[in-house]
């Protein structure tokens, strides 16, 4: 069986390489270049991209120390300088930002954070290992590293080992398919955070990544401070270990803006299960990138649930580097007031064997929410007797809610087992009548019916603790707090 | 009790007024037999009954004077006058005048062939959107159903077994029941009550239909075979209560075993005040809950009201046995 969507512009490389751009000058350390006098040289530049970076640059606390930043710091640093030097601003005109617009963010006055908010009793949950990053900064006194096993390392980039530091510069800077957004955060990451997983271990519990947002400004004031939280996930071959990414603010409902990056790689057999949560600010823009590169007969597994932000944006991007990997995607997208929530999916298959499954959910309860779904699976020349499937569905419970979806596969091996659907639709009206059936009135039956239609993902993360957490969350959301479930 | 009540009415030899009816709508006096005698010898009057018809009359004096001082007698319960109903979306006419009486403590079963709107008529008693009545009264223990919304005419005590129930992903079979549970003791006035209580009520009607725990933890009919379906119609049945419970074709898709089962467990919530209606194709139900009446419907109508023998008639001469009559 065998579908073929061809599509001629098929190896075009979305991102910029800088090698490909010998032109503009390498700056390795710091971006010296003015409005001025870009300008005419650099037909590619965008002077409001330069100064953010001229500005992020400032901001890093080591550019006025002289202190030596480790060196895969220093890479990332160099090369994203490199790149946002001919990476523009993105507009509608551009296909990845066409139904998310990004204006938000660039009228507002961005202000980098320059240091670690003075220290908050930061509470985490005390069950699992965990790392807390406050404004992009590693709170180390708030790691809480207790029951894990010998070799496993949770921390900061400048506690590794000679060894690990010398894995991670082994895989830091090497993705070439990020944008503008991923560029930014490695130009403005003060730090990395890092989780090491050594060949063979199985990490039991998960590992809890807290990033907190707490400088924030109010929406009248237009300051949009920014913060870009940085983290690498190592796991070595047939390593096992769960992460829980939860991105809050503190309470309240200010302006900011989290620019945050994941890159996870999975050796040979290894298994890494994510667990994403976006509770941010409903004023806060938030931008994250997920990159994971999978070798030979790994295991990936991603549930997501996004409730926050005015704008929030989420790039996943999976590579498979070696047969029979396999990866799940799993998100559900809330959307109760004026917000915009996008989900950018890319999975790039090009060995045989390969599963893949993604299920995208999303619920646009207000008149002005806008849901975003592109979701690319490609699944390239070599990738014979791939099994993949892609569903998205969608429900617009207010008048002028809008949804933009664009689920695609884009099919050259001819050997291969793939579906996609999409759907989008109000609640059904024969379970509506069943509820009013039994005597439950339309309001309460339509709660419990919204409800129900996130919880087939919620209902996928590994942690009944989690689970329960984002049970309650969403409920809020929805008012639905009265009904009895028990 | 049902009444039989045809399109031409003439004298009745033993008129009896009823009229708790709306003022403009018609109202037809009644055979009194019903609501006269005992259960136990109506039969023989009905027999006798049988052709005689209700005359159109006006009615002066209000139901309850008439049952005044007949409190032990059936009181009526479900009350369908020349009920006529359409698809809501084609304005196709299903129900062409429907009339039926149910009092409190009978077993009335409908039968009829396919498309002849039987399963019409049970989901227009209970509200469901896609059919819009067109004329016709139908007073529920003296009030008008036809105002209420679905969710009030269940909480009223009317409860519809569904030929085939919905799936709902995502929601918790034991937390659907709690919901309607304590949306009917909300109704009752009583305090509701929390999962734990609620299991401990719901755990032996759960065994009294044979059915696992683990039923309680799957989403609402999702995966569910026709059996189980059936049996959590009635497992919903028996947690809800009802007045008047109407079976859309409970036996359809049962073996032998799972119809008993459910056949037991109806009959074991059967009152000398509840009533039951049930629509089916085969006799074989009718042999594990024993009807008062049987109604054939064609075309819209109930044709014939008879007892339990008009299904053995059926049986051997099929449908044209009775349309002929």
């Amino acid at each position: 069986m065998s579908a073929l969507s061809f599509s001629p512009h098929l190896h075009i490389n979305i991102n910029r390489n800088p090698k490909l751009t010998p032109k503009r000058r390498a700056k390795p350390n710091k971006i010296r270049v003015s409005l001025q006098t870009t300008f005419p040289q650099a037909t590619f530049s965008d002077p409001f991209v330069i100064q953010l970076a001229e500005s992020l640059e400032d901001s890093l606390p080591s550019s006025s120390s002289s202190l030596p930043q480790p060196l895969p710091l220093q890479k990332l640093r160099d090369s994203s300088s490199q790149t946002l030097l001919s990476t523009p601003w993105p507009s509608r005109k551009d296909e990845p930002f066409r139904f998310t617009d990004t204006s938000m963010i660039k009228s507002s006055q961005i202000q980098p954070i320059t240091r670690p908010s003075s220290s908050l009793d930061v509470s985490t949950d005390a069950q699992f290992p965990s790392l807390v990053l406050i404004d992009g900064f590693i709170q180390n006194s708030a790691l809480n590293l207790s029951n894990l096993p010998d070799g496993v390392y949770v921390g900061s980039l400048l506690g590794v080992s000679d060894g690990i530091m010398k894995r991670v510069s082994d895989f830091i800077s090497e993705f070439q398919c990020g944008d503008l957004f991923w560029s930014i955060n490695g130009m403005g990451a003060p730090d990395l955070g890092v989780i090491y997983v050594p060949a063979g271990c199985k990490v039991e519990n998960p590992i809890y990544l807290k990033y907190l947002s707490v400088e924030g400004g109010n929406v009248d004031s237009k300051k949009l401070p920014i913060s870009n939280p940085r983290v690498v996930v190592l796991v070595e071959e047939g390593g096992e270990v769960g992460i829980i990414e939860e991105f809050v603010g503190k309470e309240g409902n200010d302006c900011y803006w989290a620019n945050s990056v994941l890159e996870v790689v999975i050796g040979k057999g290894g298994k890494v299960r994510h667990s994403y949560l976006q509770n941010q600010s409903l004023n806060a823009a938030h931008i994250k990138w997920t990159a994971v590169r999978q070798e030979t007969a790994s295991g990936y597994e991603l549930v997501e649930v996004s409730t926050g932000g005015k704008l929030s944006r989420h790039n996943v991007h999976v590579q498979q580097l070696g047969p029979d990997t396999e990866t799940e995607l799993s998100s559900f997208h809330l959307l109760v007031s004026d917000q915009t929530q996008d989900l950018h999916s890319r999975l790039l298959l090009d060995h045989p064997r390969g599963y893949c499954r993604q299920l995208h959910k999303c619920i646009v309860a207000h008149s002005l929410g806008q849901a975003v779904f592109d979701g690319n699976v490609k699944v390239n020349r070599y990738a014979q007797q791939t099994d993949a499937g892609q569903l998205t569905r969608s429900l617009l419970l207010e008048p002028r809610a809008t949804v933009n979806v664009k689920p695609n596969l884009q099919i050259i091996a001819d050997d291969v087992k793939c579906s996609h659907g999409a759907a989008i639709s109000d609640l059904e009206e024969s379970q509506l009548f069943y509820f009013q059936a039994r005597g439950i009135d339309l309001e309460t039956a339509r709660k419990a019916l919204v409800f129900s239609f996130g919880a087939e993902v919620i209902e996928r993360f590994p942690y009944p603790s989690i689970r329960n957490q984002v049970v309650s969350h969403v409920k809020n959301l929805m008012g639905t707090t009265d009904v009895s479930f028990s | 009790m049902a009444a039989f009540l045809p399109s031409n009415p003439s004298t009745s030899c033993c008129s009896f007024k009823f009229s708790n009816l709306p003022s403009k709508s018609h109202v037809f006096t009644l055979p009194a037999l019903p609501l006269l005698c005992r259960r136990s010898n109506y039969h023989r009057h009905h027999l006798s009954l049988n052709r005689v018809t209700a005359a159109l009359s006006a009615v002066d004096s209000p139901l309850k004077s008439s049952s005044d001082g007949q409190d032990e007698k059936s009181q009526p319960l479900l009350q369908v006058t020349g009920l006529t109903a359409v698809i809501a979306e084609s304005k196709q006419e299903i129900l062409k005048g429907v009339n039926l009486l149910v009092n409190e403590g009978e077993v009335h079963a409908i039968m009829g062939k396919n498309g002849s709107g039987k399963s019409t008529l049970s989901k227009v008693l209970v509200g469901h959107p896609d059919y819009e009545v067109t004329e016709g009264s139908v007073v529920f223990k003296g009030e008008n159903l036809l105002e209420m919304e679905p969710e009030e005419r269940s909480l009223a005590g009317l409860f519809m077994s569904f030929q085939s129930p919905v799936e709902i992903p995502g929601v918790n079979n034991i937390d659907f029941l709690h919901m309607a549970y304590n949306a009917r003791r909300r109704k009752l006035g009583q305090p509701e009550i929390g999962p734990i209580e609620f299991y401990a009520y719901l755990y032996p009607k759960l065994e009294r239909l044979s059915m696992k725990t683990d039923f309680l933890n799957r989403n609402v009919n999702e995966g569910f075979s026709g059996g189980e379906r059936k049996r959590n119609e009635i497992l919903q049945l028996a947690v809800l209560g009802a007045d008047l419970a109407i079976l859309d074709e409970i036996d359809s898709g049962l073996d032998v075993d799972a119809l008993r089962d459910v056949a037991k467990a109806v009959n074991g919530l059967l009152t000398p005040k509840n009533s039951l209606l049930m629509i089916t194709h085969y006799r074989r139900l009718l042999e594990f809950i024993k009807p008062t009446f049987i109604h054939i419907m064609e075309d819209g109508r109930i044709i014939k009201t008879g007892d339990a023998s008009i299904a053995t008639v059926l049986e051997e001469g099929g449908y044209k046995a009775i349309s002929g009559s």
